[in-house]
């Protein structure tokens, strides 16, 4: 997998400031060191979806409320559940730059989410490249948290993927990931290529986010 | 016939898959395979009977996932599940009349355990204990807990059927194709733990197919004193249209099994995607061989969570500086609950080389068995070394091992009757090496005759709790050679003696020759390297002094123990190049303020240092390290700096204020503060980077700041603020999810403490989100928080 220095300074708030060598080295140095570390896995399943009405989604015999999804997956016959992480050594790299190092831990952090997302990118890609075998398009993937789509249905997603089993990521009471740097979507699979541009930051509805992504709005 | 008498005798199979196969009969994706136990039962004894009549000797019950946190959201509990999935099980044997074994079916619980997760290691012990006990009851012959990736999960499932049942116990792992677990051990400290825990056999599942498992078998296989088990998946997963699917048919599983037995496995099975015809044909391949003898590795181990420390020919340097005895910064860190300094210092010996950690935390006003505690799980969150746990409080020591992750070093136990009562059993059912001081009821023995006797009184009664000598490391006692001319001889005869003539491993608190010497660390190292020459196993010294670790590497590459001189080499031209650079930073000194500005971390502690001579630490601060943060900040405000350089700058701070503490802790004076205030991360919320920056930042600024990490309950975060009568709480919160907690918090310290003011931030937070509920303050970045507090103290 490959860094991506534009996205890790956007998630370190980046907006053109001048850097000296002390700071692109950190930055590089930070970066390099998750790159090695990381264990990046992923688990996916696809299942018939049906768009039931304005709000309601069904995925084989899950029912999730969301309008947001529902607008989402209108129009696709079948939809892919998908989990990926980079594992967990981007949590103890951090943790352990908390106490020493604080600004190669922000980096870390940062280069760390820009890394699950690549690998997201990645991910997708192969999908993609199966799914137009078969002559479907795939919608922007969409994730619980995501506008009024309920995180509580990472419990589903977690037990239909057995994601612990599978890829070792498990949930907290609270519906968060551990490892930090996992992402759960649904993917919808269309016959047709409409409503499949990449949303990113544009679906959000936080638009005084320090970290929105200004190419999307 | 007594399960454990036939373990490693012959070849023992389990079977294979019930998930994969429950789900070809219509298990729906996200039921749960366990609830099949009471609504599909007869579909459950069919599988089990068909893995029966394909010759298998262990059937594993139904009982993988029942646990009490999967099975939350059900009306049946944890006990009903599990009793339905054993009385399956033996149903199945009693109806095929086979001559087989249930096994009680432990998986993961799918939360992972603190310090990376949520879940605090005695609530998953208790999860277990449920499960082993009703396991029990129903009538299991053993238990087999797998498909586990995380050491500190595995240790507390052992504990709990280790300690509620009385059934023999497997163990088996899924490592990835690197032989990592998910939280970074290694095959050899999963070994190392386990083995100290006396489990009765060791192995993969899951996760991976017989080729990859025949691969990782050889490093298991290297270290392993007890029989092998390896449940495959019937290969790698692969995805076809959407679904998961594993592919090596029957013919080939068996093929590969066959090499995995040859190569030293006698237990085996299958996982994943598994039929009970890949086992028949497994049987029929394997059933005739005869296991390879098992032998005793005489491995002497500790481990960490992820790595171990084998004791050999190779000498190990044991850092002793997390111990308070005349260390006056460190008496005031455990004082003043600054696990932070610790941590730090542990940090700092293993950049050093140090490859074991000694902790002793024992100060006479201070409550040493939950600080060892803390102190314990602290380090072992940031830090891959195993640790030494060096306490005289039998309590303490007990309550460290058990939540200790890994093999531990134990310091100590001695000859006194008293202190073997107490120790030995610890080690039987915890784990761990132990030193053994050559002392006893009568004192130190003069004559090395004397010591070697109560060496050899040690060993035998180790012996009477199946400790063998292997997981003995004897201390030979160093006494200060300026009161007794024979003292350093007594003590290097009777070590060369026990390594090499009783060959048992030896340590040694090497300082302690010079006690009342001057230049001590001259006759130190000048003995150090006596010992080392006579067979010194480990030393417990300061590796920050280099005086020290140059006659450690010295002696390593002289005794052929550093091949080509490799870590010589590498060692003393690094640090030449160090002396170069420091050298080059001191010619072109810069001031405190530029220091903190740049944030270069070295040199504003060399200049807070040197200034400190001339100037006062309060004006110190005042003149130079505020006024540098400021002009950071106030730049991070205005966007010409972002967030590292921000952090860059805190970080040199801190080491400016480092010296200043320093100073002070010699002075014997507690620093002031402009005030205190308590953070947290709230309950629920994991993701505490945020949080960390804004502590650092106050801290800068002269706050005194009340860490209580990240999850923390409404109820502590109030105990804490209302114990310490705080004008200002610090809360984050990443997810909407925890917002809520939040909220709740915010409303329980405001009827407890009415004047309170709270200041709240993270990503979801918004201005009208904080007015929404009941926040003061809100705080974008670590700035704001900054400017809030000041406003608010300067009243």
């Amino acid at each position: 997998m490959e860094l991506n220095k534009k996205e890790t300074l956007r998630y370190l708030g980046y907006k053109g400031q001048h850097m000296d060598l002390e700071i692109s080295n950190l930055i590089d140095e930070a970066s390099e060191e998750l790159l090695h570390s990381i264990h990046p896995k992923s688990v996916y399943k696809e299942f018939d979806c049906m768009v039931q009405n304005e709000t309601t989604v069904l995925l084989e015999s899950l029912s999730i409320n969301s309008r947001n999804l529902a607008k989402n997956l209108k129009g696709c016959e079948r939809a892919i559940i998908f989990a990926a992480t980079i594992g967990a050594s981007a949590d103890m790299l951090i943790k352990r730059y908390s106490i020493t190092n604080l600004a190669k831990a922000s980096v870390v952090q940062a280069a760390g989410a820009a890394l699950i997302e690549t690998y997201c990118d990645t991910l997708e890609e192969t999908i993609r490249n199966e799914a137009i075998l078969k002559g479907l398009y795939l919608r922007p993937r969409f994730s619980p948290g995501y506008g009024d789509f309920s995180l509580e249905y990472q419990r589903d997603f977690f037990t239909i993927l057995e994601c612990s089993k599978r890829i070792g990521i498990t949930l907290t009471d609270t519906c968060l990931m551990i490892p930090s740097k996992s992402v759960t979507a649904v993917i919808g699979l269309s016959k047709s290529k409409n409503n499949c541009l990449s949303e990113k930051c544009t679906s959000c509805s936080n638009t005084a986010c320090e970290y929105r992504d200004h190419y999307y709005i | 016939m007594n399960f454990r008498n036939i373990l490693g005798t012959r070849m023992l199979f389990f079977d294979g898959a019930m998930g994969t196969i429950l789900q070809s009969k219509g298990l729906k994706p996200g039921e749960i395979p366990e609830l099949w136990n009471l609504t599909h039962n007869d579909t459950i004894l069919e599988i089990h009977k068909s893995y029966l009549k394909a010759g298998c000797d262990i059937i594993k019950a139904n009982t993988f996932g029942a646990n009490p946190f999967k099975l939350k959201d059900t009306t049946y509990s944890c006990e009903e599940v599990v009793t339905a999935g054993i009385m399956l099980a033996k149903d199945a044997v009693a109806k095929t009349n086979k001559d087989a074994y249930v096994a009680l079916d432990i998986g993961s619980l799918g939360k992972l355990l603190k310090p990376l997760g949520d879940l605090e290691f005695t609530a998953a012990y208790e999860a277990f204990k449920e499960i082993c006990i009703a396991g029990e009851k129903a009538g299991a012959d053993l238990c087999l807990i797998e498909t586990v990736s995380d050491t500190y999960e595995i240790k507390a499932a052992v504990l709990a059927a280790k300690e509620n049942t009385h059934l023999p116990i497997i163990v088996t792992m899924i490592f990835d194709e690197e032989g990592k677990l998910l939280t970074g051990a290694n095959v050899a400290a999963a070994t190392a733990m386990l083995e100290g825990l006396r489990v009765d056999a060791i192995g993969f599942n899951c996760g991976l197919g017989p080729v990859q498992m025949q691969k990782l078998l050889p490093d298991l296989h290297k270290v392993c004193s007890l029989p092998i088990v390896v449940n495959p998946n019937a290969g790698l997963p692969v995805v076809v249209d959407g679904q998961t699917m594993f592919n090596v048919d029957p013919d080939e599983f068996a093929d590969l099994m066959k090499d995995i037995a040859l190569s030293g496995a006698s237990i085996l099975g299958g996982c994943c995607g598994t039929t009970p015809e890949h086992i028949e044909k497994t049987i029929q391949m394997c059933k005739d061989i005869q296991p390879l003898q098992i032998v005793d590795k005489e491995r002497s181990v500790i481990s960490s969570y992820s790595q171990i420390v084998e004791l050999n020919n190779k000498p190990k340097i044991i850092g002793e500086r997390i111990n308070p005895t005349g260390k006056s910064r460190l008496k005031q860190a455990l004082r003043e609950d600054d696990l932070e300094y610790i941590l730090k210092e542990a940090l700092a010996q293993q950049e050093s080389g140090a490859h074991i950690l000694d902790v002793n935390v024992g100060l006479p006003e201070i409550d040493e068995v939950s600080l060892m505690e803390k102190t314990i799980i602290g380090i072992q969150s940031i830090v891959d070394l195993p640790l030494q746990i060096d306490t005289s409080n039998i309590e303490a020591m007990k309550r460290a091992m058990r939540i200790y992750n890994g093999k531990p070093l134990i310091n100590s136990v001695n000859g006194k009757q008293d202190s073997m009562d107490a120790v030995f059993p610890l080690v039987a059912q915890y784990g761990g090496m132990v030193v053994c001081l050559t002392l006893d009821e009568t004192g130190i023995p003069e004559t090395v005759e004397g010591r070697i006797k109560i060496a050899e009184k040690i060993v035998k009664e180790a012996a009477k709790y199946k400790i063998e000598k292997k997981d003995l490391i004897i201390d030979t006692l160093a006494m200060t050679v300026s009161t007794g001319q024979e003292n350093s001889k007594i003590t290097l005869d009777t070590l060369d003696y026990i390594r090499n003539q009783m060959g048992i491993h030896t340590v040694l608190g090497v300082s302690n020759i010079s006690f009342g010497l001057p230049q001590r660390e001259k006759i130190n190292t000048a003995f150090f390297t006596i010992a080392l020459y006579k067979g010194l196993s480990a030393g417990i010294i300061n590796p920050s002094i280099e005086a020290m670790m140059n006659a450690y590497y010295s002696y390593c590459a002289l005794s052929g123990n550093d091949e080509q001189c490799i870590n010589y080499i590498n060692h003393f031209s690094q640090s030449t190049e160090n002396k170069t650079s420091v050298s080059n930073l001191q010619q072109d000194q810069v001031s405190l303020f530029d220091a903190v500005v740049k944030g270069l971390s070295e040199s504003a502690y060399t200049a807070a240092k040197e200034m400190l001579n001339t100037k006062a630490p309060l004006d110190l601060i005042d003149e130079d390290l505020i006024p540098a943060l400021d002009k950071v900040g106030q730049g991070f405000e205005n966007k010409t700096l972002f967030l590292p350089q921000l952090l860059m700058s805190a970080e040199a701070a801190k080491s400016g204020f480092h010296a200043i503490k320093e100073l002070l802790a010699k002075k014997g004076n507690v620093s002031s503060s402009k005030g205190t205030i308590v953070i947290a991360t709230v309950k629920g919320d994991i993701h505490d980077i945020g949080k960390n920056i804004v502590k650092v930042l106050l801290e800068n600024y002269g706050f005194h700041v009340i860490d209580l990490g990240k999850d923390v309950s409404p109820e502590q975060i109030v105990q804490t603020a209302v114990e310490n009568q705080v004008k200002l709480i610090g809360l984050s919160a990443l997810m909407t999810t925890t917002v809520a907690n939040m909220e709740i918090t915010i409303q329980q310290l405001k009827t407890a403490l009415p004047d309170c003011k709270v200041m709240v931030g993270g990503a979801v937070l918004t201005q009208t989100y904080a007015d929404m509920i009941g926040a003061d303050f809100y705080s974008k970045d670590a700035m704001g928080s900054i400017r809030y507090a000041n406003e608010l103290f300067a009243v």
